[in-house]
């Protein structure tokens, strides 16, 4: 499993080589030898993966195949409500988010064959940036223990990197997915808002939550994409577009494609050897035939603000109950963050949505005008020693978190696709990602730069070692 | 440059908002946000 790619797993089944049961037996193997350390599970569920494999495996002998992901093991953040298992969204609560219909986008998965692991650990209600969480563990990095893994969809991150299961499901309200994905080395995809459905998946700020996948590699998460997209009567937020094949134009190059490298905001006070290697990657890409240029945007600082407001007002509305009746229940910071939700004046509240609309328009009209691709770092310092954030008060911590979502907030204010790209590794061994943005549903560009990317650059084939 | 502190307390907020709102035209609502996203240009693929 650790070898092989969502793809090539996939088609390893469908060719008999490997059998689900196979295939679920050799991810918990790994998991029951490394996820002590890397804490990833909140709930594993061996039991309910080995039954759903061996029926998969009986279709298989039957010549019956459910779809592009038949047999291939995957995991949900604790944020998406699927049958029979409790969603505990991070909190001490195993079951704080239940009574609703299960997750569009994680059903769509299992229909399409994927076999479900069980539920990955987060940050407390998906509000954090590091993957700390003190009632499930601190979820660690598979690249160097002690190291923060990114959050707040840790467990999918680090689980993918790991190699406990082929791909994950993630959601991203300020950078949640693109952050672990960044700091685990693996792909991750925020779509266009309104490209995937949220529903079933727990509320922290309905006008910022995106849903998308976590894999090894650009094709693993078009394969996702390809399941997990489309208009859903469950989310009216959905849209109605067509849903392209992800995986079709992958391999037709980026000749011609116009990247811009910002020249504010996403590299100012940026660690060098980070912004280094975005830089030192936008070359190889302008060697694989891109047009590499300069370009001034809109002051993003604006959006990250606005942004912020929103997903505080909101957050503080939906997770009042619990904020209200059991704060004990909560970590200091999450507490920090509710209560400064509170305070927030619905004046202020609808004049950031109405500034949003504005601000939306002005950049997708100026930006996307110039170019075809915005590439930044995705994460402004290098993944933090655990015992360094440990040792922080609430309230630095916040300071601290807040400023390494600062490059990937902006574009879910922007509600634009943006997807995280290993691109090498620092001196100390941790990984490096670029963030690469591009128009409205044109997740297809992307992916597409993504793969062509790690198929010359190679990075996505080294594996943490986990020793 | 210092990346400026996105921890606001909520008076800091609600400064975002009386900086910028003067740009906003008198026309403009929430919703109008969905449609700057699809009324983008369509990428290949899409209908």
């Amino acid at each position: 499993m650790s070898d092989e790619s969502l793809a090539g797993l996939a088609a390893d089944i469908r060719a008999r080589r490997i059998s689900p049961v196979e295939a679920v037996e050799r991810c918990l193997a790994r998991i029951h030898k490394w996820d002590g350390r890397i804490r990833a599970f909140i709930r594993l569920d061996a039991e309910g993966a080995l039954e759903a494999a061996r029926s998969l495996e009986a279709d298989a002998s039957a010549g019956r195949w459910r779809g592009p992901l038949h047999g291939v093991p995957l995991g949900f953040k604790d944020l998406c409500l699927l049958r029979g298992l409790p969603t505990s969204c991070g909190t001490r609560t195993p079951d704080y988010f239940a009574g609703g219909e299960e997750c569009t986008a994680a059903r769509r998965l299992l229909d399409a064959g994927g076999i479900s692991l069980g539920k990955l650990n987060m940050t407390e209600l998906a509000m954090g940036a590091y993957g700390d969480n003190a009632h499930h563990g601190d979820v660690d990095n598979p690249w160097l223990a002690g190291h923060a893994a990114g959050g707040s969809s840790s467990g999918s991150g680090a689980g993918v990197a790991a190699g406990f299961f082929a791909g994950a499901v993630g959601s991203d309200t300020g950078g949640s997915i693109r952050l672990p994905a960044g700091c685990c080395g693996v792909v991750g995809l925020k779509p266009t808002y309104g490209r995937v459905s949220r529903a079933g998946a727990m509320v922290l700020s309905w006008s910022m939550d995106h849903l998308g996948p976590l894999a090894w590699t650009a094709r693993d998460a078009a394969l996702m994409l390809n399941v997990m997209a489309g208009s859903d009567p469950a989310d009216a937020t959905t849209s109605r577009r067509a849903v392209p094949d992800y995986t079709a134009g992958l391999d037709g190059g980026i000749k011609g494609v116009r990247i811009g490298l910002p020249g504010n905001y996403f590299f100012e006070g940026v660690d060098e050897e980070i912004a280094a290697g975005v830089r030192r990657a936008a070359r190889e890409l302008e060697g694989l035939g891109a047009r590499v240029a300069e370009i001034r945007l809109p002051d993003p600082t604006a959006m990250m603000d606005v942004s912020m407001l929103i997903t505080r007002a909101e957050a503080s509305t939906v997770h009042a109950r619990v904020f209200r009746e059991r704060p004990q229940d909560l970590q200091p910071m999450v507490r920090i963050r509710l209560q400064m939700g509170t305070g927030i004046s619905a004046y202020d509240y609808l004049q950031a949505l109405r500034l949003r609309a504005k601000l939306t328009r002005a950049f997708v009209g100026e930006v996307f005008a110039k170019v075809d691709v915005l590439l930044t770092p995705v994460i402004p310092e290098p993944q933090p020693a655990l015992a360094d954030l440990k040792s922080a008060t609430a309230e630095a911590f916040n300071t601290r978190a807040g400023r390494f979502s600062r490059l990937t907030r902006p574009f879910n204010g922007l509600g634009l696709p943006a997807i995280s790209v290993p691109c090498g590794f620092t001196a100390a061994g941790l990984p490096l990602g670029f963030q690469a943005v591009a128009r409205p549903f044109d997740e297809s560009l992307l992916l597409k730069l993504a793969h062509t990317y790690q198929e010359a650059a190679g990075s996505h084939r080294r594996r943490p070692a986990l020793d | 440059m210092e990346p400026k502190d996105q921890q606001a307390a909520p008076a800091n907020m609600a400064g975002i908002i009386k900086r910028l709102e003067a740009e906003i035209a008198l026309a403009e609502e929430p919703a109008r946000f969905i449609a700057a996203l699809e009324g983008g240009q369509e990428a290949p693929g899409d209908e």
